[in-house]
């Protein structure tokens, strides 16, 4: 496999973000830091979202749809949702193995 | 810091970008500022965003004008200064996260082969962001760089290696590589919102085919520095945008050998074959029919009476073009995925085990005598964070069907596999000086 999401270096944490926020359906820079901010808490500022942005668009996890005035929303592609999907499984073995352990460790 | 001023001093660092980043982010970011609350975190955030524009390769050409650059260091100096003494350490922190995996970070993501001349040109994983190379291939083996220029991802080569088309942040871009040791840019195309999915030189040379979501545009190239739109042709798109479909593919169109045919793909999976003989006034000759799944690359034989199809999911389709119009399929292979190897070495039969797979189809080929059709398939298993290439050789008779498969398969080393055009040799490169080819039977 080639263009691993670790690459992304710092930007790796906003990009699952976006992917995320952009997996239901297009939106443009604001409406994608309103949703990451409502379903994770995380308020991305401006200049963080457009760096992991760009990173996304090159690596062509996601593209550009035409701009709606000055708003331009974004979509994922194929590529960006077999990343993500990539993403969770990961992330769903680290919670099985974490939720195993600490039970364990607590003794329930 | 007041809202009002952060919101002023915000707006100015937007400004303080490189030229390129202005160009396409600037207005977007504007409107995001517009309706956010700017506090001292986001001056800080943005001015961070500048800087490291600035030192990002994919921007970092331009000659900066003196005046903004005043502007933007005297800015992000008196705001990021005190703080840098305080945040140091952790920029350090980051700086080694950034260079953590070299390794990962280096392999061969994109390259453009020459059909007649000893030139290629390729991006590799740790500039994807920015540098492309320009490499003498007169023996494949041994590349020799010659050059480096920032100018996206480089999809194909004239059939003369004299020019060199790239796409960059979804603009086909076009390079003069005439004097392959001083690449020049010469026209930018025009992005399209759907998504450029490939683009292709006519054997000719003449002819640039773009692909895009739902159409194919065909531009004459005669004069590279002032390509001229020929033909808009509409391609269905099957799904609508938002089910997205895949990126961009240097593979995902095709001219026949002759130059009359153009195969592309569209949509999420629409196949269509174009006659372009005469590309002022090219048309839709046929569809091919949909097996439901992602077209991933086209093969024409080298007579141009075959055509293959690689599509996501493990399905290899040959169809005879003895009639364009009623393309008719000779061969179909099914379930390249269970018969690809694990990292192990071993087939794994056992299709279930598979839901933890990513499948990637990588390249399709047939022989230059095409006798021989050769894919290549990448099959990952993510519990084992490793995956393994595995290339596929079928004996193709006159008529179009295949033989018996030959497996080949070798370790993927993070790195994209090319099947060079003129002789049987697979490129990759698990690094920015290493390079490995494989013989093809």
């Amino acid at each position: 496999m080639h263009g691993k999401f670790d690459d992304l270096g710092r930007f790796a944490d906003p990009s699952l973000l976006i992917l995320t926020s952009l997996a239901d359906g297009p939106r443009h820079g604001y409406a994608i830091m309103a949703d990451v901010a409502a379903f994770s808490g995380v308020s991305m500022e401006p200049g963080t979202l457009y760096g992991a942005l760009s990173r996304l668009e090159r690596r062509g996890w996601v593209r550009p749809l035409a701009a709606e005035e000055r708003r331009r929303p974004y979509e994922i592609t194929a590529a960006g949702q077999e990343i993500l999907a990539e993403q969770v499984t990961t992330m769903q073995q680290i919670v099985q193995v974490a939720r195993l352990r600490t039970a364990m460790a607590w003794g329930a | 810091m007041r809202t009002g001023q952060a919101g002023r001093l915000s707006r100015a660092l937007v400004g303080c970008h490189p030229r390129r980043w202005r160009e396409r982010y600037r207005e977007e970011m504007l409107d995001v500022l517009d309706q956010h609350q700017a506090s001292a975190r986001t001056v800080l955030n943005l001015a961070v965003s500048v800087l490291s524009t600035h030192v990002d390769p994919a921007y970092r050409t331009e000659a900066l004008s003196l005046p903004r650059l005043r502007r933007a260091a005297l800015i992000s100096v008196v705001i990021a200064a005190p703080l840098a003494l305080i945040l140091g350490p952790v920029g350090y922190g980051i700086w080694q996260d950034d260079h953590w995996h070299p390794a990962a970070d280096e392999g061969l993501v994109s390259a453009a082969f020459s059909a007649h001349a000893a030139i290629l040109v390729t991006a590799f994983g740790v500039t994807l962001d920015g540098m492309d190379m320009v490499w003498d291939v007169t023996d494949l083996s041994r590349p020799r760089r010659l050059s480096q220029f920032e100018g996206g991802q480089p999809t194909t080569l004239s059939p003369d290696g004299r020019i060199v088309a790239t796409v960059d942040f979804s603009h086909p871009v076009l390079w003069n590589v005439a004097d392959p040791r001083h690449p020049a840019r010469i026209a930018t195309l025009p992005a399209d919102a759907g998504g450029l999915r490939g683009q292709e030189f006519s054997p000719d040379g003449q002819i640039l085919a773009t692909a895009y979501y739902d159409q194919v545009l065909l531009w004459d190239v005669t004069s590279p520095a002032r390509p001229r739109l020929l033909r808009t042709l509409d391609a269905p798109a099957t799904s609508p945008p938002g089910s997205a479909g895949l990126p961009f593919s240097a593979q995902d169109i095709a001219f026949s050998p002759d130059g009359s045919i153009l195969a592309s793909a569209t949509g999420t999976d629409q196949v269509t074959l174009w006659n372009v003989a005469d590309p002022a006034r090219a048309y839709r000759i046929a569809d091919i029919d949909d097996p439901g799944a992602f077209a991933q690359g086209f093969a024409f034989s080298p007579s141009g009476n075959l055509l293959s199809v690689l599509y996501s999911g493990g399905t290899v389709l040959v169809y005879s073009l003895a009639d364009p119009a009623r393309p008719a399929r000779t061969a179909t292979v099914t379930g390249l995925l269970v018969r690809a190897k694990f990292p192990d070495g071993q087939s794994q039969p056992d299709e279930v085990l598979c839901a933890t797979c990513i499948w990637t189809g990588e390249a399709v080929a047939f022989s230059p005598d095409g006798h021989t059709l050769t894919v290549i398939v990448n099959r990952t298993e993510m519990s084992a964070n490793s995956g393994r290439d595995t290339i596929f050789d079928w004996p193709v008779t006159g008529s179009g069907t295949l033989g018996t498969a030959t497996v080949t398969a070798r370790d993927a080393a993070d790195s994209q596999p090319f099947i060079a055009p003129s002789d049987r040799t697979v490129l990759g490169s698990p690094s920015n000086y290493h390079w490995r080819t494989w013989p093809l039977p």
